[in-house]
C-alpha cells in the first residue's frame, strides 16, 4: 500500500444497530429526568430538545474492539478499533440504543497502539483490505461466535439504562424489542443519499440498506435509522395491539380497555423525520411512497378512533334500552 | 407474571403440564413464553414438536446466555418452526407462543452472582414483553430453584409477579416429598426467607398442582370390580389427608390433572382436535388444564387462606 501512514483511507462502510423499546416507566418521564437518565457520561450533556417533540439524546459512548467482522462469505478479517454507542428517548417514553461503526477500505496489518484508535472514535480499521460486500450482509445477517456483535452493545446500553433507579419498572402496557440493523455503503462527495432496501424479517428484526456520501457523518446515518426504526415500533406494536385476541375477541369496555395504552401513550408520538439532516429527509419520503409508513398508520389511528367511536355509540343504545 | 414450575421429583408431569398451561394461555390471546430451566435434561423442544438440531449446531440457547457467551438466548416462535400438524396452524387471534430452550448436552451449573444478574435482566426484559413467562425449574431444590429465588429477590424485580405451581403425583410418597420441597428445613419457603424474601409473602405465591390423578369416578375405572373400586376410594380420601396433614391441601391446590393415558406415554400438547375429532385424548383432561390455565390469573385463586 502506498499510502502515507495517518493518511485516513477512503471511508467504505457503516454499520449500525438499533434497538427499540417502551421505556419501563409507568408514567412518561419529563426532560429533566430524562437528561437523569441518559447522563452517560460526567464529561458531556445530555442534548434536550422540545420541539416538535420532547427529545433527549446521551453522548456517545464508546466501546474498544478486537476481533473478527461478521462476513457473509465466511471469509476471516480482524479488525481492531472502537464502536460508539448513544441512547435516545423520544416523549419520555420510547428508548432506543444504538452501536455503530465506520469502516476504512483498508487498514494497517499490523495492530497499532491504543491511541491510534482512540482518536478515531466509531472507526473500526481491518488487518489488510475491508470485503465491503461480505461484511455488509455479515451485518445484516448478524454476527457469528466471536465476531463483532453491534447488538449486544446495543442490547449492554439499554440493559444499563433500565437499571436505573429513577424508573418505576413498571410498564403500561406489554410490548416488544424491535431490532434494526443498517449498513450504509459509502459513495463519493456529491452523490445522492438513496435507501435502497428496507426489510421486515422475523423476531422483530428489520434491515435498511442505504447509500451515504462520503461527507455525511456516520452520526446523521445513526439518526436517520433510530427514526425509522421508532416509527417502525410504533406500526409493529399498534397493529400487535389489534390484531391480539384480546382485541379481536372483545367487545365493549373491554375492547376499549385494550386500545387505551395506544390513546394514552402512542398515538401522538408520530412525527416522521422530526431530526433527521436534512440531507437524507428525502430516504424518508421513498418509503412514504412505498410502502408507505404514515399512510398505514393514519390508517390504523383511524381505526383505532373508528373502534372507540362505535364503542361510545352503545353506550346510550344501552342506556335506552334499559329503561 | 412469571410463573414458576417446580417439583420434588421427576416424572411429575411437571414440564408437559406446564407447556400444556402455556399453550392454552397463548390460546386464549395471551403473548406467552416458555423457559426451559430444566437444566439437566432439557425436554421442551421434544412437547412442543420443535426440532432440537439447529440448537445443537448453534448453541445459543439458555445455558450460553447464563454463561456469558450470548447476549440474548434463542427465541423459538412455536407456531412457526413446530412439526406438530394442528400447531401450525393456530386460530386467529391467539398471541404469541415463544420458547426459550436449553443448549443441547448443557448440565448444571453452580449459581454465581452473574448468573442471577443475567436471569433477573432476562425474567425482567421478558415480563415487559410478555403476559406471561412460565419457566419450568429442574426437580428438586436444584441450582435453577435457588438461582430464580435469587434473581426475584433482588429489589428491581420487586414490581414483577411471580408465582409457583409445584406439581405432585397423587400418592403418598409423591405428597410428602412436594410438602418437603416447600416447606421443609431446606425447601424453597425457607430458601427464599434466607435470600431476602417476605415469608408469607412467597408462601401464599406458591400452589400445589396435583398431576396424574386418577378420578375413581372416571369411565377409566368402570371396569374395576367392587372391591378395587371401595380400595380407591378409600386410597384418595387417605391422601387427602395426608395432604392437609402436611400443609398443603385444598386451600392450597391450584388444581389437578386427571390421569390421561396420552401423557402417561408421551409428553406432548394435547389440542383440541386430539380431543374432538381423533378423541385420543380425554375431554376432562381438556377442561381441567383449561381451568388451571384461567387460574393462573385469577386473584381469587391465590388470596391468603
Amino acid at each position: 500500500m502506498t499510502r502515507r501512514p495517518g493518511q485516513p483511507a477512503r471511508p467504505a462502510l457503516v454499520c449500525g444497530e438499533v434497538r427499540t423499546c417502551l421505556l419501563a416507566s409507568f408514567q412518561a418521564l419529563d426532560g429533566r429526568a430524562a437528561a437523569g437518565l441518559l447522563r452517560l457520561r460526567a464529561d458531556e450533556h445530555v442534548r434536550i430538545s422540545e420541539r416538535p417533540n420532547l427529545y433527549a439524546l446521551s453522548p456517545e459512548t464508546l466501546t474498544g474492539v478486537d476481533c473478527r467482522l461478521p462476513t457473509a462469505d465466511g471469509s476471516k478479517v480482524r479488525a481492531v478499533g472502537t464502536v460508539a454507542a448513544r441512547a435516545a428517548l423520544t416523549e419520555g417514553r420510547l428508548l432506543q440504543a444504538t452501536a455503530w461503526f465506520s469502516a476504512p477500505a483498508a487498514g494497517p496489518d499490523t495492530r497499532r497502539p491504543w491511541g491510534h484508535y482512540l482518536v478515531r472514535p466509531g472507526v473500526v480499521e481491518p488487518f489488510g483490505r475491508l470485503p465491503e460486500q461480505a461484511t455488509a450482509q455479515g451485518v445484516l445477517r448478524g454476527p457469528g461466535r466471536g465476531e463483532l456483535d453491534l447488538g449486544a452493545v446495543a442490547e449492554a446500553l439499554l440493559a444499563r439504562l433500565l437499571r436505573h433507579p429513577l424508573l418505576d419498572r413498571k410498564v403500561p402496557f406489554k410490548s416488544r424489542r424491535t431490532h434494526l440493523r443498517w449498513v450504509a455503503r459509502r459513495v463519493p462527495e456529491g452523490e445522492r443519499a438513496e435507501l435502497t432496501r428496507f426489510t421486515l424479517a422475523e423476531d422483530g428484526l428489520r434491515t435498511v440498506e442505504l447509500r451515504l456520501p462520503e461527507d455525511t457523518p456516520a452520526a446523521a446515518a445513526a439518526g436517520l435509522c433510530e427514526d425509522l426504526a421508532l416509527h417502525d415500533w410504533l406500526l409493529t406494536t399498534v397493529v400487535h395491539m389489534l390484531e391480539s385476541g384480546r382485541f379481536a375477541a372483545a367487545d365493549g369496555p373491554v375492547a376499549v380497555q385494550a386500545l387505551r395504552p395506544a390513546v394514552d401513550h402512542l398515538l401522538h408520538l408520530w412525527m416522521p423525520h422530526a431530526r433527521v439532516e436534512r440531507s437524507l429527509v428525502h430516504l424518508w419520503e421513498a418509503l412514504e411512497r412505498e410502502p408507505g409508513f404514515t399512510r398505514q398508520w393514519q390508517n390504523l389511528v383511524q381505526r383505532i378512533r373508528d373502534q372507540l367511536a362505535v364503542q361510545a355509540i352503545r353506550l346510550p343504545h344501552q342506556a335506552l334500552s334499559t329503561n | 407474571m412469571l410463573i414458576f414450575a417446580a417439583s420434588d421429583k421427576g416424572g411429575t408431569g411437571r414440564s408437559v403440564t406446564s407447556a400444556n398451561l402455556a399453550y392454552h394461555r397463548a390460546l386464549a390471546g395471551d403473548d406467552v413464553c416458555y423457559l426451559d430451566f430444566d437444566f439437566g435434561s432439557p425436554t421442551a423442544s421434544a412437547v412442543f414438536d420443535v426440532a432440537d438440531a439447529r440448537l445443537a449446531l448453534e448453541g445459543g440457547g439458555l445455558h450460553s446466555y447464563l454463561g456469558g457467551q450470548v447476549v440474548e438466548p434463542e427465541r423459538i416462535d412455536v407456531w412457526a418452526v413446530t412439526e406438530h400438524q394442528v400447531l401450525r396452524d393456530p386460530p386467529p387471534g391467539c398471541g404469541r407462543l415463544v420458547l426459550m430452550p436449553g443448549d443441547v448436552g448443557g448440565g448444571e451449573f453452580a449459581t454465581t452472582g452473574d448468573h442471577v444478574r443475567l436471569c433477573a435482566d432476562l425474567l425482567m426484559k421478558l415480563s415487559y414483553e410478555f403476559d406471561l413467562v412460565f419457566v419450568d425449574l429442574s426437580a428438586g431444590r436444584s441450582y435453577a430453584v435457588d438461582m430464580v429465588l435469587e434473581a426475584t429477590a433482588r429489589p428491581e424485580m420487586s414490581q414483577v409477579t411471580a408465582r409457583w405451581l409445584v406439581f405432585h403425583r397423587w400418592t403418598r410418597q409423591h405428597v410428602a416429598a412436594a410438602a418437603s420441597l416447600v416447606l421443609g428445613e431446606r425447601g424453597i419457603v425457607a430458601a427464599g426467607v434466607d435470600r431476602g424474601h417476605d415469608e408469607e409473602e412467597l408462601r401464599g405465591a406458591i400452589r400445589f398442582v396435583r398431576a396424574a390423578v386418577p378420578d375413581p369416578e372416571s369411565p377409566l375405572w368402570s371396569q374395576v370390580s367392587p372391591t378395587q373400586s371401595a380400595w380407591l376410594r378409600k386410597a384418595d380420601a387417605d391422601l387427602k389427608q395426608l395432604a392437609s396433614a402436611h400443609g398443603i391441601g385444598y386451600s392450597q391446590v391450584l388444581g389437578s390433572v386427571p390421569l390421561e393415558p396420552v401423557l402417561q406415554w408421551r409428553e406432548q400438547l394435547i389440542t383440541d382436535e386430539d380431543v374432538l375429532d381423533s378423541q385420543i385424548a380425554n375431554m376432562e383432561t381438556w377442561q381441567a388444564l383449561s381451568r388451571l390455565a384461567a387460574r393462573l390469573t385469577d386473584d381469587k385463586h391465590w388470596e391468603q387462606a
